[in-house]
């Protein structure tokens, strides 16, 4: 499960640099499958469908926190189409507003992975407080930012 | 010819005396009202997250207690034109402090107003008219135990012919109906409830079913999913034929409580709202939504 998310993540990020300038929505989309394939684990965790192990905590962090990272990085202007984006127009119109949805997302994953620490959150209940607060930013981005709910 | 024409004259002037009756606003028989049911604050909390009031009426993005403040103002822009949200909070001049028991009842039920005019269906009483009235009444108990706001809002602003009132008489009579939205197997309990909490105060299909040329729900494609009715975007199809096609009951049941689908996405835009009012609610009226949800007619 560790080298699966480690996988996940790095294939993300290593995609950055070959398609960002030419595919911002690929690229975004591509981090948000990497978040949504960590947030799963997380989810497999909370519903007590997978055992804890710190390795697994710390994978899930680390991996957020790359995304939240990056992925402002990749709504140039007119990158908001439609037909292959679920991004809401709302995003420039209200550039001021996303960017401080990004910095919740990004504040929580820090204070995620000092919990985290070197060896992972301790225990489940750990990770749990650790991964609140940034599936509260997903929630509160994904209520005003993005279409198809 | 004279005598022709003064026929025709009568017909015309005595079709439209009937359509002026027809389309009147009405409100409940005297004898329901006079019979109307007590309220209870207390059970009425319920029924007032189930119907998801605050969804619309308090400020927008409101968390915690601020959802308690229903002044209004939120403006919901349809291709009709825009409808501002009105103040119903407990304040007796700005609000709906200064209702009766009656005045709300024919407001849910029947879509009237206390000056006897027509309200719009965004006001979605399309659905609330399915409702039992000891439900009106304890939610009409919970309301007055709300702060009172401040402030009226402006009126609609709608265009030619939309904005004729009177219109919506005939809306009525064409599509107002406390019939049951799609025909069920009614001997499970469990499904019937959630048939009353998903037709009735839930409202969903006022998003999740596609409208017809006149606003009102397409019952053939009942909670088939439909562009959003304002701004951009689709609303999913919740139906077992849909994007919940793959979901048990209790993977919608865990959506409504959590907000988080079995993948572990998180539930989005106007859902959200909607989300937080289902997670208030006992966890038997959840397994009643999920149960019924997994019984409707699969739509493509």
């Amino acid at each position: 499960m560790k080298s699966l998310a480690i996988a996940i993540a790095g294939a993300a990020v290593a995609a950055l640099p070959a398609l960002g300038a030419e595919d911002p929505i690929a690229v975004r989309q591509a981090l948000m499958d990497n978040n949504g394939a960590a947030a799963g684990v997380a989810g497999a965790v909370m519903k007590g469908e997978l055992a804890y192990s710190p390795v697994v905590g710390k994978a899930v962090i680390y991996a957020v926190s790359a995304t939240a990272a990056a992925y402002g990085d990749f709504f140039p202007e007119g990158s908001d189409d439609a037909a292959r984006s679920n991004a809401s127009p709302k995003i420039w119109q209200d550039m001021a507003g996303f960017e401080a949805e990004l910095a919740k997302f990004q504040d929580a994953t820090a204070k995620a992975r000092e919990i985290a620490g070197k060896a992972g959150p301790a225990d489940a209940d750990a990770f749990k407080a650790a991964m609140g607060p940034i599936f509260d930013s997903c929630k509160t981005c994904h209520e005003a930012y993005r279409l198809e709910n | 010819m004279r005598w022709l024409l003064a026929i025709l004259a009568a017909a015309t002037a005595a079709g439209a005396a009937v359509l002026w009756v027809a389309t009147m606003p009405r409100g409940l028989p005297r004898d329901v009202l006079a019979a109307w049911p007590e309220g209870d604050a207390g059970r009425g909390e319920a029924v007032f997250w189930a119907g998801g009031c605050e969804s619309c009426h308090a400020a927008k993005g409101a968390k915690g207690e601020d959802r308690l403040k229903l002044g209004g103002g939120l403006v919901l822009a349809t291709p009709f034109g825009d409808f501002v949200v009105p103040n119903i909070s407990n304040h007796p001049e700005d609000g709906i402090g200064g209702w009766s028991a009656g005045d709300f009842a024919d407001a849910m039920l029947r879509g009237v107003s206390p000056e006897g005019r027509h309200y719009y269906p965004a006001f979605p009483y399309a659905s609330y008219t399915r409702m039992e009235p000891q439900d009106i009444a304890d939610l009409r108990a919970f309301l007055a135990t709300l702060p009172a706001v401040e402030g009226r809002q402006p009126g609609h602003d709608l265009g030619f012919p939309f904005n004729v009132r009177r219109g919506l008489g005939l809306w009525k009579l064409a599509f107002l109906s406390d019939a049951p939205a799609v025909t069920l197997d009614a001997s499970d309990p469990t499904v019937a409830r959630g048939q009353y909490l998903v037709e009735g105060p839930g409202h969903c299909g006022e998003c999740h079913t596609p409208r017809n040329l006149a606003g009102a729900s397409d019952f053939a494609r009942w909670l088939a999913g439909a562009p959003a009715a304002e701004g951009e975007g689709r609303v999913p199809n919740i139906t077992p034929g849909g994007d919940l096609g793959t979901w048990s009951a209790g993977d919608i049941e865990y959506y409504l409580e959590t907000g988080f689908t079995p993948d572990f996405d998180t539930v989005g835009g106007a859902m959200v709202a909607v989300q937080e009012n289902m997670a208030m609610l006992q966890a038997g009226e959840r397994a009643a939504i999920a149960a019924y949800l997994q019984a409707v007619p699969a739509q493509k």
